[in-house]
């Protein structure tokens, strides 16, 4: 698992990294008990251990579940696809789903930016979303 | 432990009440239970009241609105659970003999307060990513499906069975039994879940008085009923890789409500359940521990959840068909219970009731598995 402190050439926008056009999600991991959590956190709330190791995630998991939302708060433009995509380093992530046709369950995901489905002032902006493997 | 009743009950009818204010409500919901106890305004020595989106002081308006000032006035927030956590608060205060008389309400104006789909606080990242109510909810009904096999149409007949019972009950926001054609015809909200799997957006009140042992040995009432147990959890820390149809949160509130009862999960006779969704009935139902996982939709195709069942569930109508002003919802389960257990419940009424589960679950927040989630056994 690459630390982050390995990777600082990087581009690094919030709470990820972008290396060779893969996005890997910048997660922490409590040295202690070893849970993850994304996004990143100063203590484990599992047990209180601080400060956690930074990691960053694989740049693809598996799908552990999805659904379309068809109706939502007035700022999201629906229909759009989320799913809770399951890494290997153990943590399950809320993603939006790049793509309008859902996933099934269990496909294998890499993690891309794609604009949506948030509407801010300028429109969609460009976050981090599952897709499946091509 | 000194043992606890319910003495009066009060209920407005859930809907849309344009109006009425969440304040009037309140009251009007208060006014009945003290009616309905015997008891004048004067009696009430303290309030817990339950409500999400009321802004401030909701307890204080309502009750003045009932014409009650002065008492202690605690306003209780705890997501869809606030109700009964009002409850379990007044409890508490009943156990650690500092009133024996107490009151907890639940009131919600959500027609006023909320449009569109319900989401986390938008505070977490899975509501600024567009995680909704519906959206979490319809993951793990995706889940349950691929895990048990089973298909939409299957858990829409918990939606059904709801709004069937919700026809019987004159409180009711939705007076109409659909069929199962038309819940699979209504539109997709987050899929798979349809518009009627769906809770409404519903405005009402719920009210109980409590008495102690004492107190209700010197009022002498006789359609008293005791809540043997009420038991409040949250949600623990979700790490790693968890199974999202078994409910942590609901096994560990109802084992603790269970121990405080003395009574098994196979002695509970009939339920009230948070089916804020069709597939949550499910979740619950077996997270509670009376039907194994995976069986329960199943069991309810079989009728065994319906009124002459050998559990029914949701007799009310349930969130989805009785309407769900947020922070009623958890005290209107137990004065269901109430009616139930006094043989009151007209059309609805399960024969031979004698112990009934109130289950009440909240919302979401940002890495724990639930918010809040209250038992209460009530035994006649």
């Amino acid at each position: 698992m690459v630390k982050l402190d390995e990777a600082k050439d990087s581009p690094r926008t919030g709470d990820y990294i972008i290396e060779d056009n893969k996005v890997r999600l910048h997660a922490s991991r409590c040295p202690s008990c070893g849970a993850v959590f994304y996004p990143r956190r100063n203590n484990c709330s599992a047990d209180a251990t601080s400060p956690l190791e930074e990691i960053a995630l694989s740049s693809g998991g598996t799908v552990y579940t999805f659904t379309v939302a068809r109706q939502s708060t007035p700022e999201f433009k629906t229909p759009y696809v989320l799913a809770y995509v399951d890494f290997k380093e153990d943590v399950r992530v809320l993603l939006p789903f790049d793509a309008d046709e859902p996933p099934v369950i269990g496909a294998a995901v890499e993690i891309v930016m794609a604009a949506g489905p948030r509407i801010t002032d300028g429109g969609l902006v460009s976050i981090p979303h599952a897709r499946l493997q091509r | 432990m000194e043992d606890i009743f319910v003495l009066g009950i009060g209920m407005t009818p859930f809907g849309k009440h344009p109006d009425s204010s969440a304040a009037d409500l309140g009251a009007q919901a208060v006014n009945l239970a003290l009616a309905d106890a015997g008891l004048g305004g004067k009696e009430i020595e303290a309030a817990w009241v339950g409500h999400v989106f009321q802004g401030m002081a909701m307890g204080q308006r309502a009750l003045y609105a009932a014409g009650l000032s002065g008492i202690p006035i605690d306003n209780v927030e705890n997501a869809c659970s606030s109700g009964s956590t009002a409850i379990w608060d007044a409890t508490l205060a009943l156990r650690a003999g500092a009133y024996d008389v107490v009151l907890a309400l639940g009131v919600e104006h959500m027609t006023t307060a909320f449009r569109g789909a319900l989401a986390p606080d938008p505070s977490d990242i899975e509501a600024q990513l567009g995680l909704t109510m519906p959206g979490i909810y319809a993951m793990r009904a995706q889940r349950y499906m691929v895990q048990y096999g089973v298909a939409p149409q299957d858990i829409a007949k918990i939606a059904v069975k709801n709004k069937r019972n919700a026809a019987m009950n004159p409180l009711s926001h939705f007076k109409k039994a659909v069929t199962l054609d038309e819940v699979m015809q209504g539109r997709l909200i987050a899929d798979p879940l349809r518009l009627h799997e769906c809770a409404p957006i519903s405005d009402g009140a719920a009210a109980v008085v409590l008495v102690s042992k004492a107190k209700l040995k010197e009022l002498g009432g006789t359609r008293a009923i005791k809540l043997a147990a009420s038991a409040l959890r949250s949600g623990r820390t979700e790490v790693g890789l968890v199974d999202m149809t078994v409910e942590d949160l609901t096994w560990r509130t109802a084992q603790a409500a269970y121990e405080q009862a003395g009574v098994g999960p196979g002695e509970i006779g009939f339920a009230e359940v948070h089916d804020c969704f069709s597939i949550a009935e499910a979740l619950r139902v077996e997270g509670m521990g009376l039907v194994p996982h995976g069986e329960y939709v199943a069991r309810v195709a079989k009728g065994e959840m319906d009124l002459d069942g050998i559990l029914p569930v949701n007799g009310s109508g349930g969130l989805l068909g009785k309407g769900h002003p947020l922070g009623a919802t958890g005290v209107a389960q137990v004065v269901e219970i109430v009616k139930q257990l006094r043989g009151e419940a007209g059309e609805r009424q399960i024969a031979n009731a004698k112990i009934g589960v109130a289950h009440c679950r909240g919302g979401k927040a940002q890495g724990v598995e639930g918010t809040a989630c209250t038992v209460n056994i009530l035994v006649a």
